[in-house]
């Protein structure tokens, strides 16, 4: 997949690996154990400005282009899922509030969330409610036009322990709507979410909202329209983000696998030399390469703003965090009792890559999506 | 833009965005004002979609204000929303 990068693409993506090897992975393990990210990788993060990475130059970012951005989650969500969240909600936030936020709007945050002073966090899930996101019990009313007061809650919130902004969605009567409420607005609580089976160092939260006031002017985009507009374009640079993450994952499970599978030894032979474990590594590799392929596709039809952007993210993320949930089960179970100690991060990307399946959308819901793109071209091209 | 102009433009655009919806919808027959967000039509990625396909094709950038349903409810809206912001009007009548 290399011949499809920029010799560009190709530096940041070692720039990339670098980054990871020297600050991420020798880390990760402690961050899960500890359910917890330092305040002080996130800054790094922040320094090299890779929490605004896709975000135009002149709204403070780098200005990379998608592929380059689905690079970096490739390479972070090698090293940890944890870690990648904090991108993939920053992300999140920052491409539904620039495309549809008001000039002031704008003004204000972006350029606070390219630099990554401050953290967002998508605010969409509730506790009675993930996947039908029509279903929102959130309530905004309005009190004399001075200002929208918010009560409901949401869950599992990643980053949510720490963001200072949150991008909550709820209904204003029967109309949706998207709105900014900074960390420190009264009647805002946050709960820890803690003893995840996986992603356990993303810091989820609950949110509890209790008569929380907030002004129209935090409001993003127009009432009627956060469903329809706002999120999915936050919810597809999740997908993207998420896509690539997880293809990371299994990229980290097939290297390991492929190392251990070399050295170890039964009896004489290596153990790569038993038909059974070349099996479980030829489709390790093969999925590595057609996911690299999928993901490769949804950020170049991003970057060109393609209508099929949005299928080509469903497709890439369905079948990566599939293939990851796959390729660490066999990681694992290549390196037997050794896969299944926190010493090998094969047993960390195994409680991982099952989050990576239920995350920005399910599996299940993908196929929903899916199966009726694909069955609705069938049908027309039968009219 | 004179009125023979306008006319052929409209012309191209209505058909463009009818040829993207009939590619896009569950729909056999369409209709200029047929209602596209009627239940069971579209998808719940439909309205990026169509975002994206209408900055794409006509090189436009839809933002905040442009969120009106009025601007994509039907063919005839969204080809007179995209008319409007390609700054595509009739030619004035001229003095009598």
């Amino acid at each position: 997949m290399q011949y499809l990068l920029t010799e560009q693409q190709k530096a940041r993506r070692g720039d990339f690996k670098t980054f990871v090897n020297q600050n991420v992975e020798p880390f990760a393990e402690k961050w899960d154990r500890e359910q917890r990210l330092p305040e002080s990788v996130i800054a790094l993060l922040a320094k090299l400005g890779y929490l605004g990475c896709s975000l135009p130059t002149q709204n403070g970012g780098h200005g990379w282009d998608t592929v380059t951005f689905g690079l970096l989650n490739e390479a972070l969500g090698r090293g940890s899922s944890s870690l990648n969240g904090v991108l993939t909600v920053q992300t999140m936030v920052s491409k539904a509030l620039l495309k549809w936020g008001s000039v002031e709007q704008i003004r204000k945050w972006i350029p606070m969330l390219a630099q990554g002073e401050i953290i967002g966090a998508f605010a969409l899930t509730e506790p009675g409610g993930g996947s039908d996101i029509h279903s929102l019990v959130t309530e905004f009313t309005d009190s004399r036009g001075d200002s929208l007061v918010l009560n409901g809650a949401k869950k599992w919130i990643s980053c949510g322990q720490f963001a200072s902004l949150f991008l909550v969605f709820g209904k204003l009567g029967d109309r949706s709507l998207a709105c900014l409420v900074p960390r420190e607005t009264p009647g805002l609580e946050v709960e820890p979410i803690h003893d995840l089976m996986g992603f356990r160092a993303a810091g989820l939260a609950k949110l509890t909202f209790n008569n929380v006031e907030v002004p129209p002017a935090n409001v993003v985009g127009k009432p009627g329209f956060a469903l329809s507009h706002i999120a999915p374009v936050g919810l597809h640079y999740g997908r993207i983000s998420t896509a690539c993450s997880a293809l990371g994952l299994l990229r980290g499970c097939f290297e390991e696998s492929v190392t251990w599978a070399a050295t170890r030894k039964i009896g004489n032979q290596p153990l790569g030399d038993i038909g059974m474990i070349r099996s479980l590594i030829a489709e390790m590799g093969t999925d590595l390469e057609a996911g690299s392929f999928l993901c490769h596709s949804a950020c170049r039809a991003a970057d060109e703003n393609l209508p099929e952007a949005f299928e080509k993210a469903l497709m890439a993320k369905y079948f990566t965090s599939r293939a990851a949930v796959r390729a660490a089960s066999d990681a694992v179970q290549i390196q037997g009792a050794a896969g299944c100690h926190a010493s090998s991060s094969v047993s960390r990307f195994y409680r991982d890559a099952k989050i990576m399946e239920i995350i920005e959308g399910t599996t299940q819901i993908h196929e929903h999506l899916l199966g009726g793109i694909f069955l609705g071209q069938v049908r027309r091209s039968l009219q | 833009m004179t009125n023979s102009s306008h006319a052929e433009e409209e012309k191209k655009v209505r058909e463009t965005v009818t040829n993207f919806l009939l590619s896009s919808i569950n729909i056999e027959n369409l209709n200029d004002d047929d209602n596209l967000f009627a239940s069971g039509i579209v998808n719940s990625l439909f309205a990026v979609q169509l975002m994206t396909f209408l900055e794409k094709i006509f090189v436009i950038e839809l933002g905040m204000d442009d969120l009106d349903i009025e601007n994509f409810k039907s063919v005839n809206a969204t080809t007179a929303f995209v008319m409007r912001k390609k700054g595509w009007q009739k030619a004035e009548a001229g003095p009598s």
